[in-house]
């Protein structure tokens, strides 16, 4: 039988999130993080696990070229991929908000501009709230935007404010709380049921055991 | 010069569009082989016929065009709709009508460039609402993609009425349903969990919505879960409901190309009864999707019960590419005709007899291009008839079928 195959987010929770599948009774023991190597094997040679960059883990699950993945929710908004989302590992705990300076005429009717890692949370957050804004994606130093007058507010992930208080950001408003979370292909969790719904439940036990 | 090419351009290669109508064409038949016939609808819809139903396709998504009286039409964006549109408003409505279809429906996604067109292959069967019935078109969707050479798939049956029997008991505004609606849709029981915290529901009912989504499998484990959440006799009365239609499946001997999803809900509104998708391994998309819809003909004055299904030929293409299932060769021509120009009129003679026989012949005046073209080759000059490779080498029917055309030349290179 093919191997299940796992994509594994490349980040700050890879190994634990590894860690909640050793407790599944899973161990991947060629695994390290900075090896060059991007495919393990557990020991059983059930599972294949893929080391991926965090953002293409949605895209990898949602066209089957990986049955489940490990990933963090910011990512799987962004994406907007059709997937299952099954299992909240709780891990890497943090949340999307809006930011922006003092100054900021706070979020008032005129039109925004908003710099982000995460212009598709950006653009459905305001257009809830039914306000048009204009998004500027950027990839890496978003708190610099508001500051060189690129953008109004920036959106971005807030784990302990440190990074916007040093920077004379502060949070507006908080989006959405962010955590790990467990995704399925939806074909794989029908065509491949007997595997992945007891690999899904083993999981949950861990958790729940982690929990107690 | 400026290239218009198109992000959704679908533009098929001759290659291409040889392998889409081999696929059209197993469909076609099989669904003949279920007694359905053939129909077409016109490209043209008006908009108000889409409009004036409630949850069928998002109006953003739909291509209009302006008629020389002001009327607003769409390009159709279903093909549903149409034919229950077409098949109500006849003056005698015929139950029991089996109709298939293959056509270009037409939508545009926010965020994508350009429209959106896609070939749909689908089948509407008015009938009763019985597990029969049901269970009929089911099986007619299995037998396809076994046709097809998937050899891993499942069909998804759920039941359109389960969640919102259970939605009607908790009063949510249309806006809080959506929402909770694509969380169920994605399984995500943590989200699910935080949202219901905010809403004062009865703790049972809070429950048995958590725990829809998780109501996927074989029959013998999701109908006594699903038993512990039914509220009511007439969550009762859809359980049984599918319970009878996975009876007869089991008669037909399909039971384990099915599975329970009683946390599938379809965005089209119109679906009251069995609702099914179908999914091919490591295909994130169902290819095909379902249900039954004894409502819509009430829409266009006469009630017919119906039920249907649609699979997507450009995703049954990506499908099967991605499995690298076999494909059709394309057809190379079984004869080159070369020709002097005092034998032209003997060549296109020849050329013809055998196209008559259906053989494809291609002619060439010796000398000019053509000359790469893999295929039996056939040179007529003063010097007479030459072959290559030489006659000797050539299948008999074909050596047989030139000896009937020139009986008593015959000449070797």
């Amino acid at each position: 039988m093919e191997p299940l195959t796992l994509a594994l987010a490349k980040g700050r929770t890879t190994s634990a999130s590894l860690s909640v599948f050793e407790k599944a009774g899973i161990d991947f023991p060629d695994f390290h993080a900075d090896s060059r190597k991007l495919i393990f094997f557990d020991t059983s040679g059930k599972i294949k696990l893929i080391f991926v960059k965090a953002v293409d883990v949605p895209t990898y699950v949602e066209k089957g070229a990986a049955d489940i993945g490990i990933v963090g929710k910011d990512n799987i908004l962004e994406a907007q991929a059709d997937i299952y989302e099954m299992l909240d590992l709780k891990l890497g705990k943090c949340k999307v908000a809006v930011a922006g300076s003092a100054e900021t005429d706070r979020l008032s009717n005129q039109s925004l501009t908003v710099a982000s890692k995460y212009p598709a949370i950006a653009k459905n957050h305001f257009q809830k709230k039914g306000q048009s804004v204009e998004t500027i994606k950027l990839n890496g130093s978003v708190e610099l935007a508001p500051l060189i007058g690129l953008a109004d507010v920036i959106v971005d992930i807030v784990e302990t404010g440190t990074t916007l208080k040093e920077n004379g950001l502060s949070i507006i408003e908080e989006i959405e709380e962010i955590s790990t979370r467990l995704i399925v292909n939806k074909a794989s969790f029908a065509t491949k049921s007997e595997v992945i719904h007891p690999l899904i439940q083993q999981l949950q036990g861990a958790l729940e055991e982690a929990k107690a | 010069m400026q290239p218009y090419v198109s992000g959704s351009s679908k533009d098929a290669s001759a290659r291409d569009f040889q392998i889409k109508e081999t696929l059209t064409a197993t469909l076609k038949n099989r669904f003949a082989t279920y007694g359905y016939q053939q129909i077409g609808t016109s490209a043209f819809e008006y908009y108000d016929l889409y409009s004036s139903i409630a949850g069928t396709v998002n109006k953003d998504e739909m291509l209009k065009v302006i008629d020389s009286s002001g009327k607003v039409l769409v390009l159709r964006p279903d093909m549903t709709i149409p034919i229950a549109r077409m098949v109500s408003s006849r003056q005698a409505a015929t139950a029991g009508e089996r109709l298939f279809y293959v056509q270009n429906v037409f939508r545009q996604t926010d965020g994508e460039l350009g429209s959106k067109e896609s070939t749909q292959a689908g089948v509407e069967y008015f009938g009763e609402n019985t597990a029969e019935n049901n269970a009929e078109i089911i099986m007619l969707a299995v037998h396809t993609l076994r046709d097809l050479e998937f050899a891993n798939f499942k069909i998804e049956i759920g039941h359109a009425g389960f969640f919102k029997e259970l939605i009607k008991q908790a009063k949510l505004s249309r806006v809080e349903i959506e929402q909770l609606q694509a969380m169920i849709q994605s399984k995500n029981t943590t989200d699910i969990e935080t949202f219901l915290a905010g809403f004062e529901l009865e703790e049972e009912l809070k429950i048995a919505i958590k725990k829809l989504p998780h109501l996927h499998g074989n029959p013998a484990y999701v109908i006594p879960q699903a038993e512990e959440i039914v509220r009511n006799d007439a969550m009762q009365e859809l359980l049984q409901n599918l319970r009878d239609v996975y009876e007869v499946l089991e008669a037909y001997e399909v039971e384990d190309a099915a599975v329970f999803n009683l946390g599938l809900i379809n965005n089209m509104n119109y679906y009251t009864g069995v609702i099914f998708q179908g999914f091919v391994e490591n295909f994130g998309k169902p290819v095909m999707m379902g249900g039954r819809y004894d409502n819509l003909g009430e829409q266009f004055g006469s009630p017919l019960p119906a039920i249907g299904f649609a699979f997507d030929i450009d995703d049954l293409l990506q499908a099967r590419k991605q499995q690298k299932l076999s494909v059709p060769e394309p057809g190379a021509p079984d004869f080159v005709i070369e020709y002097t120009a005092e034998k032209q009129r003997d060549a296109f003679r020849l050329a013809y007899q055998l196209r008559e026989k259906g053989l494809t012949v291609l002619t060439f005046p010796a000398g000019s291009s053509g000359g790469s073209v893999a295929a039996k080759r056939i040179k007529l000059s003063q010097d007479g008839i030459a072959c290559s490779p030489l006659l000797d080498e050539w299948a008999d029917e074909d050596k047989e079928t030139l000896a009937q055309l020139f009986p008593e030349e015959k000449g070797d290179e």
